[in-house]
């Protein structure tokens, strides 16, 4: 009796952990999916040549860092902008969430892509600037009513710095589009 | 009579849609506008924006004003009206006002002096409300050494930024970098610390416990005291084998005592610079 029981007992922990993996594995997958696609050109990239890796983890962080901007509009959770903001750009984007909040609204994203063109890496690899032309569909809701739907182009100039394991939004701003 | 029922039908339309927002398309960071609007009756007035989002009631057909604090952020807005009979929406950008403000980076902190081209002063120019500043705007770097005159030069920012490379100076000790454009300026120390040693010599002496062995003063080649704590290293070859004993410099100099009996052989080298040799013993 006692065998069965404990034969049983190790048939549904294997069961169980077969379940979780299989859920972790399609969570992980899901995110991927969700990660906006963001293309790296680092041809007029200067002083500073970009490294191997350096060329992967730029444009992999600056997709996690859209792609928690995006939910943290969306939800009003200014907390997800620690994972991949600093400085002025988390500070601004902090300020923009509480006052959605404050005010009832919230704001939606389909993020559409981005073609980002590395312009600067500074000699001692502690900044690098981005030109990011993305393509986006913005909601502003008010409650649950949509008041405002429209597709955006826009392009932003981004300065990102390393973190411990990680490269970090340290300032995303809007161009209207004129050369300076 | 079909002719009537379209009139009718497009009047109707164009008064279902009478509300309408007109911001100006383009504002400096820090500047109040007036946003005139059509239509009549109560609306709500949205306003988003990089660091914004307010909601306010407003009456249709009047002016709204937004004050400069609200638009001190450089990127697109979107000003919404929504009323009875609807919402609209129009998109404005807020440029970056003057240049005022510099984050200044200077790397690295501590460096052997004579490295050539070994500091890296960057300024990342901002407005007063920190925007990034793109248009080009002269930079101006200043290093401020200890009993020598300041040296200067100026560099154009290019997308809001301009950098420039440094040699260390010749003497040891702390050098102040500036970085300057309009009325802001910025100041970092560099701590310049001797190179590595230079004619690094060693001699001995015998006492009861076996060979002292001990460093002239060790400096650079400009004549630089190496800092304490830089580590000598000594080995002793002798009948019985290689002993080394590394030693930190204290006040100039690094001493050890060997227990060596017999003739031997002592070496010196502290990082790539090797010394003299000694033969000690019978």
């Amino acid at each position: 009796m006692r065998a069965t029981l404990l034969r049983s007992g190790s048939v549904l922990v294997a069961v169980a952990v077969l379940v979780l993996g299989f859920v972790g594995y399609r969570l992980a997958a899901t995110a991927d999916d969700d990660l906006p696609h963001v293309q790296l050109n680092t041809d007029n990239i200067g002083p500073r040549p970009i490294e191997d890796l350096t060329s992967k983890s730029v444009p992999r962080d600056y997709a996690l860092a859209w792609q928690t901007m995006e939910q943290a509009l969306n939800e009003n959770r200014p907390g997800l902008l620690d994972g991949y903001f600093t400085g002025f750009a988390k500070q601004d984007l902090t300020r923009r969430v509480n006052t959605q909040a404050k005010s009832g609204l919230r704001t939606r994203y389909t993020d559409r892509g981005h073609q980002v063109n590395a312009v600067f890496y500074s000699p001692s690899g502690d900044v690098m600037e981005l030109r990011d032309h993305v393509q986006l569909d913005m909601q502003v809701l008010d409650g649950s009513k949509i008041i405002y739907d429209e597709p955006l182009s826009d392009e932003f100039v981004v300065l990102m710095t390393p973190g411990a394991d990680r490269w970090l939004v340290r300032q995303l701003q809007a161009l209207n589009g004129k050369k300076p | 009579m079909r002719s009537l029922a379209l009139v009718v039908t497009l009047l109707m339309s164009i008064s279902a849609a009478a509300s309408e927002i007109h911001p100006p398309a383009q504002v400096t960071a820090g500047n109040g506008v007036t946003i005139p609007t059509s239509g009549s009756g109560d609306a709500t007035f949205y306003l988003i924006g990089p660091a914004i989002a307010s909601k306010v009631k407003v009456q249709a057909g009047t002016q709204v004003s937004v004050g400069g604090d609200q638009l001190e952020h450089a990127g697109r807005y979107v000003a919404i009206l929504c009323a009875s009979d609807g919402c609209t929406s129009a998109n404005f950008f807020v440029t970056p006002a003057a240049a005022n403000k510099l984050s200044f980076l200077v790397h690295p902190s501590r460096i052997p002096v004579g490295t050539p081209n070994g500091i890296t002063a960057l300024g990342i120019v901002h407005d007063t409300f920190q925007n990034l500043v793109l248009k080009p705007e002269p930079v101006t770097f200043s290093i401020l050494a200890k009993n020598a005159k300041p040296v200067s030069a100026e560099r154009p920012s290019e997308n809001g930024i301009a950098w420039v490379r440094l040699t260390s100076a010749r003497t040891s000790g702390p050098t102040k970098l500036g970085a300057a454009i309009g009325h802001a300026d910025e100041i970092r120390v560099v701590q310049q610390v001797a190179a590595d040693a230079c004619n690094l010599r060693i001699k001995a002496s015998r006492d009861k416990r076996g060979i002292l062995v001990e460093t002239d003063p060790v400096h650079d080649c400009a004549g630089n005291p190496v800092p304490d704590g830089t580590v000598v290293s000594f080995t002793a070859s002798d009948a019985a084998g290689k002993t080394t004993v590394d030693v930190p410099i204290k006040r100039d100099v690094a001493k050890v005592e060997m227990p060596i009996e017999g003739r031997a052989r002592i070496t010196v080298a502290s990082g790539v610079v090797t010394g003299n040799e000694l033969e000690v013993g019978q």
